[in-house]
């Protein structure tokens, strides 16, 4: 019976003898007697056995065993690379065998057959990559043992470690530094931990950057991120990293140095407190440098929080030593800075003192304790407005961190800087009250100083929020300051932040102060609209949100009692509209509680509806109207539902005795129809509206404004109620079928409400075949008339609408203006080529007019068509709306595409030239707004950057002369642009010079 | 390089107390809040009015004429040769500093701008070069009817004199701009400006 055999017997029952046997053939091998060929020869039966993987494996321990058992130097050294090729080919393909081909494996490699040298000049790279994955699997499987291994044998270390030894391929340098990970945290180092370090911060900084088509994906974040946790995996490591990763930092290279300070802070966060203990303060001396003299603002970021990390670890220890030793030379250093604040140093205390005092209560509570005496000493101690400034920006960051870390920890220890609450709020109150207007950074200074010990909870006592409350209100409320030292603005910003912090003291104090402020009735007529707008502004804030919103509605009250005059009115209805749209209001489930349609909304309908005037104020109408849409608009079917169905009787009684009184509604009832869902609104209804808002608008002698909301009203009917089978049949029935509207007149009227039902239905996308068909008839349209109306109102088409909203419910078609620019643009184009002058001016008008909506990316494959036009466009001299429009077309195609421009740079050049100046210096006729001739130099600009020099260097002498008249324009932005321009072309000479 | 600059820690002006139009703008024509609520876009009643429009265009060519902010918001933005920051920042020119003269005789169309730049330090080696950015900005930027006269303030350069009879010639100033590595100096200064 063979050595096999026998070995596969006593396997199970008897494992010494197993090993016995296998030390047997072993020393038959090393004295020749059995070669190493007949050995694997008589083990192929058994390893090659299919039925059986147990069999296998046991074949594989017998290899196992015999090598264990081998002495050194018996097998050659080829002999020994066909058994590790034999062992890795075993490797991939048998899963039972693994273990014990492992095993075969480590024996070889004790018996220093298998070193790192001929791992790296026999195998190629895919098998050390094998071997690369054998290693980590038994890492992985045979914990125990293979740490057994290393603290029995000690040489295995050092192996253990050249093994990887100037290794390059990613792949297997993201597996080596992971396998790394379990001797640098498992093991028992040593002696080893410095060699185990720096073979792998060898590779530090990584400047991997991979291939193109690199199939394996791997990065140089990945190579980082596993190379940074070898170098943080230990503590023992410190003594090598820190001194190592500070002489990177003082590198020049940014990268490194931000890789540096990440590794900084991984190792930090793994290291044990008490070892960063030892080099806390190194780190400070070195990091600090980043922050005082900020080189990239990134690192001086990473450079603070890596100080905000020491400082948290080093509050984990039970005693304060460490943490103090920590902290001492940074606060004696900030404190050193705020001497001579302010300066860039004084300003970077700030950050530090922020950073740090993030990093947890205890540590912020020290920082508060250093600073906060010395900088209140120096702020008594000096009467300079600047120096006093530049200690508030230091004091405030302070503040804002303890305000950060309330927010992150509820109750987190504030008496240290409650101790100097009172002296900050003093300082602060004082600067807003009695400091000069002029000193604007001081006085900011204190009002963010303010805002943020507000923010701070418990920091101030009732009364101090109330004074600090008190003092802001009295800025934004009195304050008469015009140009240089008004601070308004950043107050009311303030005011709104408080109102989240300090909720109860703006209602108690500032809300008060306000409505005596508000007058009932305004003397002389004058609307106190700027102190409505910041009132209006503080329901921004939910927790204020009711009490606002009732206070407005009580003023609106007594001012109508009183009769004030409707401006005042007006001005208090737009804040509560602001207050609605823009503000807060309480919400259940994200949507606003439709209690607020009964006690805000209904209220003002009601008062229209019993408005019995013939002179109803439109503008109130329709401010009532978007109010009770901001609140109807989001509710669900059921609440719209009741609230339609109480208002049917009425509506239903205006439509059908339509007195003048009555008519006045349409601003109302398109923004109440605007809120409604299609599914709530009755057939019927809509079909007599519809038919009532024709007849308004095509029988005129409405006000401009009643007729611009009754066709917006046949839009947004037109688009969202009627149901697009029946669209034509419903459209005549209501008078509003835009064929037969324009067959017989061509009055303004008829045009307006065929637009206006053609705008409904592009917008809705849903009845192709009729807006075709109404897109060409108005087309057609154009051709039979010179009149200037038509044109113009191709631009209302397209143009933005704040009724037709998804958010209305409106159906909008997302390819609706593809869909215009495809049908009628190709059309007017044509048409513009071969129209006469009088017919051409109406279809660049509408040209334009459909332009001036669209995106770029739909108008750019037409360009060359377009150009032409464009250009023709300029020379309409009386149509400056329309002109500024092709304008800014030509900014997009000057931006995106300029090369199509460059053959027409002759006749653009001229035509802007002409279009900047004003009309006294040009030939009369010509007559350019402002907006005309800021864009022209705008667009002119443009040129020289965006051509090549050799098409516009002609131009230059040109151009450079023309524009000297423009600098001199009546206009200051024109003379802005100008200047802008002129300084494009007369750089571009030099430009040429230095080729 | 950092050792070869004149004043190396130079007083930074905080940005919020550097004069600018926003600030001193009277608040009479500011739009409200309330007026951005509904935006205005063409609607179909509003077509085209003329008599409206022709009364619009008059109003619209009321006069801005040009002051010493304006000139100061021209030349506050050019930056110092020798630091990343403006001159307005760094103090070297001051709204105060600047004085426009209006055409005494109703004949005379020439208005005269005169500016007095304050060198950072009383030995600064680049004032000429400073002054030079500041005129040549301005005879750019400004209507040929404006004379421009950039002087150094008195007092605060010890080469005031020299500098100023430099930057008073015509003659001498063209040379400078002649001159390949004057011109990229100023040309570098001016890069910031708006």
């Amino acid at each position: 019976m063979s050595d096999i055999q026998l070995y596969l017997l006593e396997a199970d029952k008897n494992a010494a003898e197993a090993k016995q046997i296998a030390a047997h053939s072993a020393s038959k091998l090393q004295d020749k007697s059995l070669k190493l060929i007949d050995l694997v020869t008589s083990l192929e039966p058994y390893l090659n056995n299919k039925e059986d993987g147990d069999q296998r494996a046991k074949s594989i321990g017998y290899v196992a065993d015999l090598l264990s058992a081998l002495p050194p130097k018996v097998l050659s050294l080829q002999e020994r690379h066909l058994l590790c090729d034999f062992l890795l080919g075993r490797l991939e393909g048998d899963v039972e065998g693994v273990g014990a081909t492992a095993r075969a494996l480590i024996a070889l490699e004790t018996l220093g057959k298998w070193d790192s040298e001929t791992v790296q000049k026999f195998k190629l790279q895919t098998e050390r990559l094998a071997v690369v994955q054998l290693v980590d699997l038994l890492l992985a499987k045979h914990r125990d043992s293979t740490r057994k291994l290393q603290t029995e044998d000690a040489e295995f270390m050092p192996a253990f470690i050249s093994y990887w030894e100037g290794e390059k391929d990613p792949r297997n340098l993201m597996i080596i530094f992971s396998l790394l990970q379990v001797p640098m945290t498992e093991w028992d180092m040593g002696s080893h931990a410095q060699d185990l370090f720096d073979s792998v911060f060898n590779y530090f900084p990584i400047t991997f950057k991979p291939p193109p088509d690199d199939p394996y994906g791997i990065t140089a974040q990945d190579l980082k991120d596993r190379l940074k946790a070898c170098i943080a995996a230990n503590s023992d490591f410190a003594p090598y990293a820190f001194p190592q990763l500070l002489d990177k930092l003082d590198s020049t290279s940014i990268n490194t140095k931000r890789d540096v300070l990440q590794a900084m802070q991984a190792c930090i966060t793994e290291y044990e407190a008490k070892t960063i203990n030892l080099y806390s303060v190194t780190l400070w001396d070195a990091l600090k440098f980043e922050i005082l003299n900020v080189q990239e603002e990134d690192l001086a970021e990473e450079a603070l929080r890596t100080l905000s990390l020491i400082g948290g670890k080093l509050a984990e220890l039970p005693e304060d030593g460490p943490l103090n030793a920590y902290l001492r030379p940074i606060i004696k250093e900030c404190n050193e800075h705020l001497e001579d604040a302010p300066t860039k140093q004084s300003e970077a205390s700030g950050r530090i003192l922020h950073a740090l005092a993030l990093s947890g209560p205890v540590v912020a509570d020290r920082v508060a304790k250093g600073v906060l005496p010395v900088l209140f000493a120096l702020y008594h101690g000096s009467e300079s407005i600047t120096k006093r400034r530049g200690l508030l920006e230091v004091f405030t960051p302070i503040v804002e961190a303890f305000v950060k870390l309330s927010q992150l920890l509820p109750g987190t220890k504030i008496t240290s800087l409650q101790a100097f609450a009172e002296d900050a709020l003093n300082a602060m109150v004082r600067a807003l009250v009695n400091a000069p207007k002029s000193e604007v950074s001081f006085r900011l200074a204190s009002l963010t100083g303010l805002t943020q010990l507000l923010a701070a909870p418990g920091v101030l006592n009732d009364k101090q929020i109330d004074r600090a409350v008190d003092t802001v209100t009295d800025v934004v409320l009195h304050e008469q300051v015009d140009g240089h030292g008004n601070i308004r603005a950043q107050a009311i910003k303030a005011l709104a932040s408080i109102a989240h912090s300090a909720p109860q003291s703006i209602r108690d104090r500032t809300i008060p102060a306000f409505m005596v402020e508000l007058p009932d009735l305004p003397e002389a007529n004058a609307v106190p609209s700027t102190k409505l707008e910041v009132f209006a502004q503080l329901a921004r804030e939910r927790q204020v949100f009711d009490t606002v919103v009732l206070r407005l509605k009580n003023k609106l009250n007594s001012a109508r009692r009183q009769q004030a005059p409707p401006a005042y009115t007006r001005a208090l209805l737009l804040s509560l509209l602001y207050a609605f749209t823009l503000g807060s209001p309480m919400e259940d489930d994200g949507v606003i509680l439709s209690s607020y349609y009964g006690d805000y909304a209904q209220p003002l309908i009601d008062d229209i509806v019993r408005q019995d005037r013939a002179d109803k104020d439109v503008a109130e109408v329709e401010i009532v109207g978007r109010i009770c849409n901001a609140i109807l608009r989001p509710q669900g079917v059921h609440f719209q539902a009741t609230v339609y169905h109480g208002d049917r009787e009425w509506m239903a009684r205006m439509v059908s005795n339509a007195t003048a009184s009555d008519v006045g509604t349409a601003p109302f009832l398109l923004y109440y129809y605007g809120a409604i869902r299609p599914e709530v609104v009755e057939a019927q209804d809509v079909m007599l509206l519809l038919k009532h808002q024709a007849s308004v608008a095509l029988h005129g002698g409405q006000s401009q404004r009643h007729t611009a909301s009754s066709l917006r009203l046949v839009s947004l009917l037109v688009n969202k109620f009627i149901n697009p089978k029946t669209m034509r049949s419903t459209l005549e029935d209501a008078g509003t079928e835009a064929e037969s509207l324009l067959q017989n007149t061509s009055s303004a009227q008829a045009l307006n409400v065929a637009f206006a039902v053609i705008k409904g239905l592009v917008l809705q996308g849903k009845s192709g075949t009729l807006t075709t068909k109404y897109l060409n008839i108005i087309l057609d349209h154009l051709s039979s008339t010179s009149d200037n109306t038509a044109p113009h109102l191709f631009s209302t088409l397209l143009a933005p609408d704040d009724i037709l909203t998804k958010e209305n419910h409106c159906p909008i078609s997302g390819l609706h203006k593809q869909k215009v620019f495809g049908q009628v643009i190709p059309k007017l184009t044509t048409a513009v080529r071969t129209a006469d002058t009088e017919k051409k001016a109406g279809y660049l008008v509408a040209l334009s007019g459909i332009l001036r909506w669209l995106p770029y990316s739909i108008i750019s494959p037409a360009l060359t068509d377009l150009i032409t036009a464009l250009l023709q466009t300029l020379d309409l001299h009386d149509e400056p709306v329309i002109k500024a429009s092709a304008l800014t077309v030509f900014e997009s195609i000057l931006m995106h595409d300029p090369q199509t421009l460059s053959t027409h740079a002759a006749s653009l050049i001229t035509r802007l030239l002409t279009s900047c100046t004003t009309a006294s210096t040009r030939s009369a006729g010509i007559r350019n707004t402002t907006e005309v001739r800021a864009k022209s130099l705008l667009c002119l600009a443009l040129l020289p950057r965006q051509l090549k020099a050799e098409t516009v260097v002609p131009f230059r002498r040109q151009v450079v002369k023309r524009l000297m008249g423009c600098l001199d324009d009546a206009k200051r932005n024109v003379r802005f642009e100008a200047v802008r321009c002129r300084t494009a072309w007369l750089g571009l000479d030099e430009g040429v010079d230095d080729e | 390089m950092e050792a070869d600059k004149d004043n190396a820690n130079p007083t930074i002006i905080n940005p919020s107390d550097l004069p600018s139009r926003r600030r001193s703008a009277p608040t009479a024509k500011r739009p409200g809040i309330f007026d951005a609520l509904a935006p205005a876009y063409p609607s179909l009643a509003d077509a085209p009015s003329p008599p409206e429009a022709l009364s619009d265009v008059s109003s619209d060519e009321e006069r801005e004429e040009i002051d010493e902010q304006e000139v100061y918001d021209l030349i506050s933005t050019i930056s110092d040769p020798e630091h990343p920051l403006s001159l307005g920042s760094l103090g070297v020119v001051t709204l105060d500093d600047i004085k426009i003269v209006r055409p005494t005789s109703p004949r005379s169309r020439i208005s005269t701008v005169t500016v007095l730049v304050t060198p950072t330090t009383s030995a600064c080696s680049l004032t000429t070069v400073i002054g030079l950015g500041v005129k040549v900005r301005l005879v750019n930027a400004l209507p040929p009817r404006f004379r421009i006269d950039v002087r150094i303030k008195e007092g605060t350069s010890k080469t005031a004199d020299e500098v100023n009879k430099q930057l008073g010639d015509k003659e001498r100033v063209a040379a400078a701009m002649e001159n390949r590595s004057l011109v990229s100096v100023v040309n570098n200064m001016l890069a910031t400006c708006e």
